[in-house]
């Protein structure tokens, strides 16, 4: 993130130079102040959000719907320890529900859980990494609450697009891990989802 | 249909706080709370990327790139006015968030750029940042395939939004 940065700062401040050296103070501070009162927005955003979320939590919400999810993980993941599966639905069902900052330590522990000290990235790594990075919020929150405050007729309307091209691609980046990389004990995953089926 | 979407969660998520005796006041003031310390905490990044930002915009670097990315955009039937968001989303929410106002300023929030501007940041996440801090937890120097599946997912995703908002 740096390294773009400071790649955008300099190559915009260099052609500025040249062509408008006057505006550069002008749009850094119009900037600042814009980015301030962005912030002051995403307070009431984020509060009542966040306030909405830590109810789902008091409830437990995130670990009913992590149970919920523990089948269909175990059949993407292939086999994994008890701990990291639990971390790993407790990962993705935080971040279906929304509360981002509660997903982020259960995806970490996860993949610590999936570290076999190894140099190269393990196909269950890959494929937690691949599902957080294609956001799987079930509910936009910071965008619906950013389009009511621009005065949007229907902030919700993006509702069901959101959904729809959030899931598909989620799906397509779960069959792609899958096709690249082959599950390491195929066998023994099948194996252990029929025993715990008959279970 | 979709107004009623959120009503009915929020409702829903306060039926079941009584029904199993959690103190849903409480609660919510607890997470509203956090709400001021963690903008606080990200005020200095919001800043950083506003300023780089809109100097890359003011400076015209940023229509010279665009107008050069243009037909791909067009081929992937994406609308133009969308190549700053794109690019953006993948390394910085902040940065997505600066362009989306400016959107909304620019062509309505309820146009179509608008919607498929919204959708384009609600139903992706910055594929460099968390696959950098998930892989920081391990010994992992080698993550394979997953920076191209993740970015073919998210240009996937963008075409998919595009294609969705005409249908609003």
């Amino acid at each position: 993130m740096s390294k773009i940065w400071i790649v955008l700062i300099i190559s915009s401040l260099v052609m500025m130079a040249i062509f408008s050296p006057g505006s550069v103070v002008g749009t850094m501070m119009e900037a600042a102040k814009m980015g301030v009162s962005m912030c002051i927005e995403f307070i009431g955003i984020y509060a009542v959000w966040m306030g909405v979320m830590q109810v789902m939590d008091d409830c437990k919400l995130s670990h009913k719907l992590s149970k919920i999810l523990s089948r269909p993980v175990q059949y993407i993941f292939g086999k994994t320890d008890e701990e990291t599966e639990k971390n790993i639905c407790l990962n993705i069902a935080s971040n279906i529900i929304g509360i981002g900052s509660a997903s982020t330590p259960f995806g970490i522990k996860a993949m610590q859980g999936m570290d076999k000290g190894g140099e190269i990235a393990t196909r269950g790594m890959i494929m937690l990494v691949v599902i957080n990075s294609t956001g799987i919020q079930l509910l936009p929150t910071t965008v619906i609450g950013m389009r009511a405050l621009a005065g949007s007729v229907s902030p919700s309307s993006i509702l069901w697009p959101t959904i729809v091209s959030t899931f598909l691609p989620t799906i397509l980046g779960i069959v792609l891990v899958s096709l690249f990389y082959k599950k390491s004990k195929d066998k023994l995953s099948k194996k252990s989802l029929t025993q715990t089926l008959k279970n | 249909m979709a107004d009623l979407f959120i009503p009915i969660l929020i409702a829903f998520v306060m039926i079941f706080a009584l029904i199993k005796g959690v103190d849903a006041y409480s609660a919510f003031v607890k997470g509203a709370k956090g709400a001021l310390p963690l903008m606080a905490s990200l005020m200095p990044f919001i800043i950083a990327m506003f300023v780089a930002v809109e100097l890359f915009r003011n400076s015209g670097l940023s229509g010279y790139l665009c107008n050069f990315l243009s037909p791909i955009f067009k081929a992937l039937h994406i609308p133009p006015e969308l190549c700053e968001l794109t690019l953006i989303r993948p390394f910085s929410s902040n940065a997505a968030y600066v362009l989306l106002r400016d959107i909304y300023a620019q062509y309505g929030v309820d146009s179509y750029i608008g919607n498929c501007a919204s959708v384009i940041v609600g139903s992706s996440d910055t594929i460099f940042y968390v696959s950098s801090i998930y892989f920081a937890s391990t010994k992992v120097r080698k993550t394979g395939l997953t920076i191209p599946i993740a970015l073919l997912c998210n240009v996937v995703c963008t075409i998919i939004a595009c294609f969705c908002c005409r249908f609003i």
